[in-house]
């Protein structure tokens, strides 16, 4: 290209510059400046603003909310990675291998909640949980099991375990998507050799389809466990607003009730140090554990 | 032989069918059952909660729509949606032109730090940037919104468009720089119209995610003439517990989820291809 490295730079800062001018203004500077405020006691204005060290921290460790808040957001990590992946692996399973018909129509049902608003979501299952109307009270009034009825957001120990069956309900589409794409670029000549030898279909699923589509379920792993870390607060706050006696707060949800609902900025900001700090632990002691060799045949 | 085989092969089709078909149920039920609910009258709603409604009647659109505010919030959202998709795509396609095509020290840095912005917990930065909105003159304001919802969706964006663009041929620019076009002229009028498949998913995706977003909103926006749909029925929810008006709940509802389904029929393999390429990223 005929340019002369003036022209070049100029039309690069042109493309770059605004652009990070942006994401730096809106995305670097809070996170930095969220760690900054985490050393100080602020109520919000201006005039007020204390530095205080590492207080916040020792107040963070001392708070007895704090340890559940933690044992709830992984909770829901680990309910919600056991029962994401072993429906869309069936789902994703019978769908690529068993020739069924109708299989796209499944595809496009499955996962429409993947872009549902979770507003929508948290207040139509608040609603099937709804001791009084609900589906899931009527449903077992149907069966007579009028005994396990219950005010299942408003029991202090179904509140939590409630949460995850929307979570599943509105996450499963994505992974068995991904999970299909997986199988679908496994060659057909494994499955002819495998069945040669004579293994059968659940000897095919362990020997052939589990190894082969190995980095698929890594990543949907770490997806679950980042995107639940990261987001799990939001249907917390639309369903249960960390109640019932804040038996389903989690990091997140606890961070807005801190900072916006009681204006302790200062210690709302530590929170989110935690949950920063959290999550990428948490990344990367995954990222070991699931690191298996490429599986080549 | 072959009978019994066949028999065996069609008990185990309707086996391995009985829970796709109970996991549709499970899907498309509650959904069907939001729009009846938005066609019952509240004592309806006590009286037959799941069922088919007696008589249609659109009492509770009315009612959302006027007694509600729906209306306001329905313009919110559509501004703070058009708005954050354009201002992403004006970020993010000379980034990804550049990321993609110049040599330039650096650039795998750059696009390393702004995909890193993927899996970061937004929720600390959240503090700090309402106190910058707030500075800014945009807290309460739906333009700082749609501003913040942009640059949120800069890392998916600028992720997706650069595999997008590695995709066009290197000659066409070339052969048009050749030609004495400037670069500025080649990304408007050769790389952007060739690169308008990645830009459509992208924008959809985008799309949707504002007209969904409800944390953010809730934060960032306070009165009640600047709140976006999401927090509109939000706040009827959190009302529906005194006055009992779940019709009204139901029928917002189904104004946030409508556009959602349009778009889903009309660009369905897009948004489910957009969103697994956004989520393999490693």
């Amino acid at each position: 290209m005929v340019q002369s490295k003036k022209q070049k730079y100029t039309f690069l800062a042109f493309c770059l510059v605004p652009t990070f001018i942006m994401f730096a203004v809106f995305t670097l500077y809070p996170l930095f400046s969220g760690l900054y405020y985490s050393f100080f006691d602020w109520s919000g204005a201006s005039q007020d603003k204390e530095f205080i060290g590492l207080a916040n921290y020792i107040t963070l460790i001392k708070d007895a909310i704090i340890p559940n808040t933690i044992i709830h957001d992984y909770f829901l990590v680990i309910t919600k990675v056991i029962g994401i992946m072993i429906l869309a692996m069936f789902f994703a399973v019978a769908l690529t291998q068993l020739k069924i018909k109708e299989a796209p129509f499944y595809r496009i049902v499955f996962f429409f909640p993947n872009i549902m608003s979770v507003v929508v979501i948290g207040i139509l299952w608040t609603f099937i949980y709804n001791p009084n109307l609900g589906l899931v009270n009527s449903g077992l009034e149907f069966l007579g099991l009028e005994n396990w009825a219950r005010p299942w957001l408003g029991d202090e120990n179904w509140a939590l375990p409630s949460l995850v069956l929307p979570s599943i309900w509105a996450g499963i589409g994505l992974f068995m998507l991904m999970l299909m794409g997986g199988i679908a670029n496994v060659s057909k000549s494994y499955y002819e050799a495998a069945e040669i030898d004579g293994a059968n279909q659940w000897q095919q699923f362990w020997k052939v389809t589990l190894p082969l589509v190995w980095p698929q379920i890594k990543i949907s792993v770490l997806y679950i466990v980042i995107t639940t870390l990261n987001g799990s607060f939001i249907i917390v706050q639309v369903m249960t607003g960390g109640g019932p006696n804040n038996s389903t707060h989690v990091m997140g949800s606890y961070l807005y009730q801190q900072a916006f609902v009681q204006y302790n900025f200062g210690y709302g900001a530590t929170i989110g140090v935690m949950i920063l700090i959290l999550s990428l632990l948490t990344v990367l002691i995954l990222q070991f554990l699931l690191r298996r060799d490429k599986v080549e045949y | 032989m072959f009978v019994k085989r066949s028999i065996g092969q069609i008990l185990g089709r309707t086996g391995i069918r009985l829970p796709l078909v109970l996991w549709t149920i499970a899907v498309l039920y509650p959904i069907f059952w939001m729009f009846l609910g938005s066609f019952k009258s509240n004592a309806e709603i006590y009286r037959n909660p799941w069922g088919i409604p007696e008589s249609f009647h659109l009492q509770n659109f009315v009612e959302a729509w006027t007694n509600y505010n729906i209306d306001i919030s329905v313009f919110n959202s559509l501004i703070v949606t058009a708005i954050g998709a354009v201002l992403t795509l004006v970020m993010a396609i000379p980034t990804a032109y550049a990321i993609e095509r110049i040599n330039f020290r650096g650039s795998k840095l750059l696009f390393t730090l702004y995909v890193s912005g993927m899996m970061i917990p937004m929720v600390l930065g959240w503090i700090p940037l309402f106190f910058l909105l707030m500075q800014l003159n945009l807290l309460d304001n739906i333009f700082g919104l749609a501003i913040v919802y942009a640059v949120s969706q800069l890392p998916f964006s600028i992720f997706v468009l650069t595999s997008f663009i590695s995709t066009i041929p290197k000659s066409l620019e070339e052969s048009a720089a050749m030609d004495g076009m400037s670069p500025y002229r080649v990304l408007w009028k050769i790389v952007t119209p060739l690169s308008m498949s990645g830009i459509i998913t992208v924008t959809i995706m985008n799309a949707i995610q504002f007209w969904n977003e409800y944390f953010m909103a809730l934060i960032f926006l306070q009165s009640s003439e600047n709140y976006t749909l999401a927090l509109a029925i939000d706040y009827i929810s959190s009302e529906a517990q005194y006055t009992n008006a779940w019709g009204t709940l139901f029928a917002s509802l189904v104004i946030a989820i409508v556009p959602v389904i349009i778009l889903y029929a009309i660009f369905q393999q897009r948004i489910a291809k957009g969103m697994t390429e956004g989520a393999i990223k490693g």
